[in-house]
């Protein structure tokens, strides 16, 4: 395994509402190499693009990160304060969200979009720009870039405005780039066609991804690692084999049993009862244990890591036998 | 096969864009540009047979929302016909209790529940008026409805917001069941939803189906959803029906391009990292669909008659059909 | 709505403190206007009670009894005196007339302390004199200024003749009542506090009855172009954005020119003002709530339209509409006001706020500032608490600026 430039330790993010706390990320550790897409999948709720968002310092109010470290490159970024993050942002960890609309600015033209995002870091002659902007266009896959560049968001597909939102994510080098369910709005094929720009263009430029979704399918072929997220807390981390065809934590077992193509077609799927629990009302214990059916008296205590492999951790007391 | 439930002829819908009657009459004296006509459905022919479940699906803007709308009657057509039990909805859509045999679950569980309401009200306030159930009975009755979709008794006095996204979705079910329906028709039911209560819900139609052997017709762009809970599928593309055939064979042996392409698009849960085909080509705008074939710019088969000659759907096979000049059956 | 939801609105409302002031005021300008019978002073609306004396009067004078002038006559009869008034209107003063002393006779009036301007005796014979009083250059008349004892004294050298008839002439000075302006008096002499409660009233009515009336019309057309569309929807909206391009105060007038002023006429010229904002807003919010699923199903349960717009679209396009609400009533009030400032809106003897500030306008650089001021500031305090509550009300309504 590469040596992983990005490191989150043990991260706290908490909402401080009038109606209790929410924690919503609880004692997150991961890291992620060079080249390597690493994903997050959970349900609603479970922390996952908290965890995107407090890596990017876009926590707002009455959030906050509790404790905890992020370090990209060794440098430490909770520390930062609002003005360093910002040249970090962007710079050197560009994010990806579900919908374009929310990253373009629909009375702005793609150029300018684009010009300016690279303006806001760097200062670069307008033609140097614009060969850096056709040439990120071209590798996220958009037919004729030249003439792209001169339109506005909503004369574009869903897919294609997707598609400058992650050029854009490209045009500064980036070492991280997190994508928050970036194709779950997109048809199938434009989904696949996306992942398979992406993944180039991750093992070409050597970058670093986190994969934020609810979707085990689409991890599954685009993945080196993946990472398991219920109610604010980590139940399993591994690589894809080790998740998919290995899993050893109840809930991931039964999350991938819950998947329609995992089913005899026609037979009742194989579902988890009941409810997420409240993140306000956890106890110390497994969070999953209210749902869990190997659950015992000890799933109440704090659960310890366990380490499976060099890079399969699961936390679990009862992990089924491989 | 049995006595179709429902039966479309040719069903066609088509919105204009961007029309006015104020700028309609400019247009009409000015001679202005015509205003632009989206057809979401096109000429599209089906049928269900009693306790079946046909499956719909295609990606956005194929039109399978309006499709579930004109068949849940409660959109006009613009040309076409529709039959529930052989009579036709203009007569059936008359009378009011008859028509509440054809019922609908919607996409979204928060928007499709009205906030101001308890859940109560929204279940039963359909049937009491109907006169389904008397009004004094109705509570129970709403209780025992909801008890049937696995929600419990005091759900009758809260507010759609209280419940989680898979409860609100069993509220919708209910809602559907209260007035007894004999068709049912689910647009995205599942699609808003966790994998885990995906799976919950997906769980609770099947149960509704198996005891009251409704017929069910299920939309869908998820082919993992449709795969598992359908008998026979029909694959849309722009505005029309490709492909129609029984789920078995359809997923083992796809005959339209279209088809394959979206099972090739599917992603599955595999071990192994895929090699992705790069796909090539956007989904033309519904608005401005290519001529002939609507699928030819993105066929790698295509010929230069599917530009212009529009494909009917035929039968290859029996019980399969497609709309593909240049593929015959195998 | 439940308890718990009121509660939880009651809470986020209560967070901010300018919206707690604005409700608290809007909830005492209510009761002003309710109860203002009550708590006014005097009665603006009685003509009879008006005295020009008062007019224009600062704030915290009181009110002036007007000065008088009495007469009687007086008989002497040797060691007696007759008096006989001789005003010709009743007087709170009377004159009293007693002998002092053998040729002395006393003149003096009732109440004794009386503040008076003169004191005057006429047809004195002559070698009789008022004492410390001064006669008038040809006529045998006598005159005190400004008595101490309010007495005159008559003395002659011999005895006064039996079957003298004397002429008392008593004037007394203003005098002050106890009854304060306490925000001083208008042109016409009327009590500034009872007429600006007289005020609120008529503003809070209007501001209500016309404000809520245009709620019901706007609402109910806005609520049909939605649900009807085409020609119905295009020829109401049409009619909207024609209302709305015309100045609002330029309908008032021209409307109130036509009909004459009024109560009424004003509540009926807002109205038409202002039901074009409730059925744009109706209008959108119910097109949109339209395009919700939760509509959809209520059509596929196969209810009315009317059920469907009455009970599942209309109570969801509420919120917005009550805050629209709440500010339409400031600017009915404000309409109001400008429509009788300029003189079109209510009649002289029924002042509103506009009225009083309008008739105040003139006297304003003469230093007497207090008849527009006042209710200058009564009126600019209740339509900045009506638009801050509605402000409060449009935010909470928003979810995104609420976390």
């Amino acid at each position: 395994m590469s040596k992983a430039f990005f490191q989150v330790d043990d991260l706290n993010t908490w909402f401080f509402t009038r109606k209790g706390t929410i924690k919503s990320v609880r004692d997150i550790s991961f890291d992620v190499s060079r080249g390597e897409v690493l994903g997050i999948v959970g349900e609603s709720g479970s922390g996952k693009s908290v965890t995107g968002m407090s890596i990017m310092g876009q926590i707002d109010e009455p959030g906050r990160i509790v404790s905890g470290s992020i370090s990209l490159n060794g440098e430490e970024l909770t520390k930062l304060d609002f003005e360093e993050m910002r040249r970090y942002r962007g710079n050197r960890i560009a994010m990806v969200f579900q919908n374009p609309l929310m990253t373009l600015n629909p009375l702005m033209r793609v150029r300018d979009q684009m010009y300016e995002a690279i303006g806001a870091h760097e200062d670069v002659p307008r033609n140097a720009m614009h060969k850096r902007c056709i040439e990120a266009l071209r590798a996220v896959g958009i037919p004729s870039p030249e003439e792209r560049l001169n339109a506005y968001p909503h004369e574009m597909s869903g897919g294609m405005r997707q598609r400058v939102v992650i050029a854009i994510a490209l045009l500064l080098g980036p070492d991280l780039i997190i994508a928050d369910e970036p194709t779950t709005a997109l048809d199938v094929t434009i989904q696949a066609q996306i992942i398979y720009q992406i993944r180039r263009q991750i093992d070409e430029r050597g970058l670093g991804m986190i994969w934020i979704t609810h979707d085990l399918s689409t991890l599954s072929e685009l993945a080196d690692r993946i990472m398991v997220m219920y109610a604010g807390a980590m139940m399993e981390i591994g690589t894809t084999e080790e998740i998919i065809g290995g899993a050893r934590h109840p809930y991931t077992r039964k999350l991938l049993d819950s998947v329609p193509s995992r089913n005899v077609p026609g037979e009742k799927l194989k579902q988890i009862p009941g409810n997420m629990p409240s993140l306000m009302a956890l106890g110390e214990g497994c969070p999953f244990a209210s749902r869990c059916e190997r659950v015992t008296e000890i799933c109440r205590e704090p659960v310890p890591a366990t380490q499976l492999s060099d890079t399969h951790r699961i936390w679990c007391l009862h992990p089924f036998e491989n | 096969m049995n006595e179709p439930i429902f039966e479309a002829n040719d069903l066609s819908r088509s919105f204009t864009v961007g029309s006015s009657p104020f700028r309609d009459l400019a247009n009409h004296f000015l001679h202005d540009r015509q205003p632009t006509v989206l057809r979401a459905v096109d000429n599209v022919s089906i049928t269900l047979a009693e306790g079946e479940t046909l499956g719909v699906v295609g990606e956005s803007g194929c039109g399978k929302s309006t499709l579930a709308r004109l068949i849940a009657g409660i959109l006009p057509v613009s040309s076409g016909e529709r039959r529930f039990r052989g009579e036709a909805y203009e007569s059936l859509l008359a009378r009011k209790r008859d028509a509440l045999k054809i019922q609908m679950v919607f996409q979204d569980p928060l928007s499709s529940l009205n906030p101001r309401l308890r859940v109560g009200e929204i279940v039963g306030e359909a049937a009491v008026l109907h006169g389904v159930v008397p009004r004094a009975k109705v509570k129970d009755y709403v209780v025992e409805i909801l008890a049937r979709v696995g929600l419990p008794a005091d759900s009758v006095g809260r507010y759609p917001h209280q419940f989680s996204g898979g409860q609100r979705q069993r509220v919708g079910i209910a809602r559907a069941l209260a007035v007894k329906p004999q068709m049912l028709i689910c647009d995205e039911a599942v699609a808003a939803l966790d994998v885990s209560v995906q799976a919950q819900i997906i769980n609770l139609l099947m149960d509704i189906k198996r005891d009251s052997g409704l017929a069910m017709i299920f939309i869908s762009h998820d082919l993992g959803v449709i795969r598992h809970l359908c008998d026979r599928v029909a694959v849309m593309y722009l505005g029309r029906v490709v492909e129609l055939a029984k789920t078995s064979e359809l997923f083992a042996s796809p005959t339209h391009p279209y088809t394959r392409m979206l099972l090739e698009g599917m992603p599955k849960i595999s071990m192994q990292r895929r090699k992705f085909m790069p796909i090539q080509g956007e989904i033309p705008s519904p608005l401005n669909p290519p001529a002939g074939c609507h699928f030819h710019p993105r066929c790698p088969i295509a010929t230069d008659h599917c530009r212009e000659i529009r494909p009917e759907l035929r039968e290859i096979k029996p019980g399969h059909m497609h709309a593909c000049l240049n593929i015959e059956a195998r | 709505m439940n308890i718990a939801d009121f509660q939880d609105f009651a809470r986020r409302f209560a967070e901010s403190r300018s919206a707690v002031i604005s409700l608290a005021v809007s909830v005492l300008f209510i009761v002003c206007a309710v109860f203002a019978p009550l708590l006014a002073p005097t009665d603006p609306y009685d003509l009879t009670q008006l005295q020009l004396s008062d007019a224009l009067k600062p704030t915290g004078s009181k009110r002036m009894l007007p000065g008088e002038e009495v007469r009687a006559n007086i008989r002497v009869d040797g060691g007696t005196a007759s008096v006989q008034p001789a005003s010709p209107t009743p007087t709170r003063l009377s004159i009293v007339a007693s002998p002092c002393g053998p040729n002395c006779l006393a003149v003096g009036v009732e109440p004794p302390d009386a503040k008076l301007a003169s004191l005057q005796v006429r047809n004195l014979p002559a070698g009789a004199t008022v004492e410390g009083g001064r006669k008038h250059p040809i006529q045998p008349w006598w005159t005190l200024d400004n008595p101490d004892s309010n007495q005159a004294r008559i003395t002659s050298a011999g005895p006064l003749p039996a079957g003298l008839t004397l002429l008392a002439i008593a004037k007394s000075l203003e005098q002050e009542t106890g009854f304060v302006f306490r925000l001083g008096t208008d042109n016409f002499g009327r009590d500034m506090l009872s007429a600006i409660l007289y005020g609120i009233r008529i503003s809070v009515y209007v501001g209500l009855v016309a404000a809520g009336a245009a709620m019901v019309l706007g609402t109910a057309l806005g609520l049909l172009a939605a649900w009807r569309g085409g020609v119905a929807d295009a020829v109401i909206m049409r009619a909207v954005d024609f209302m709305l391009g015309l100045p609002a105060l330029l309908v008032g007038l021209a409307i109130l020119a036509i009909l004459g002023n009024g109560v009424s006429k004003v509540v009926l010229a807002v109205v038409i003002v202002q039901w074009s904002y409730y059925a744009r807003t109706a209008r959108s919010f119910a097109i949109s709530e339209l395009g919700k699923e939760y509509v959809e199903a209520a059509r596929c349960l196969r209810l009315s339209p009317v059920r469907i717009m009455l009970r599942h679209v209309l109570p969801n396009c509420m919120p917005q509409i009550i805050v629209l609400f709440t500010l339409n009533i400031a600017a009915a009030i404000s309409m109001e006001s400008s429509l009788s400032f300029l003189g079109v809106g209510l009649p002289l003897t029924r002042p509103s706020l506009g009225m009083l500030i309008a008739s105040g306008y003139e006297f304003i650089f003469s230093q007497k500032y207090w008849i527009s001021i006042y209710p200058g500031i009564v009126l600019l305090v209740m339509i900045v608490a009506m638009n801050l509550l509605g402000d409060r009300l449009r935010d909470l309504n928003n979810p995104r600026l609420d976390r």
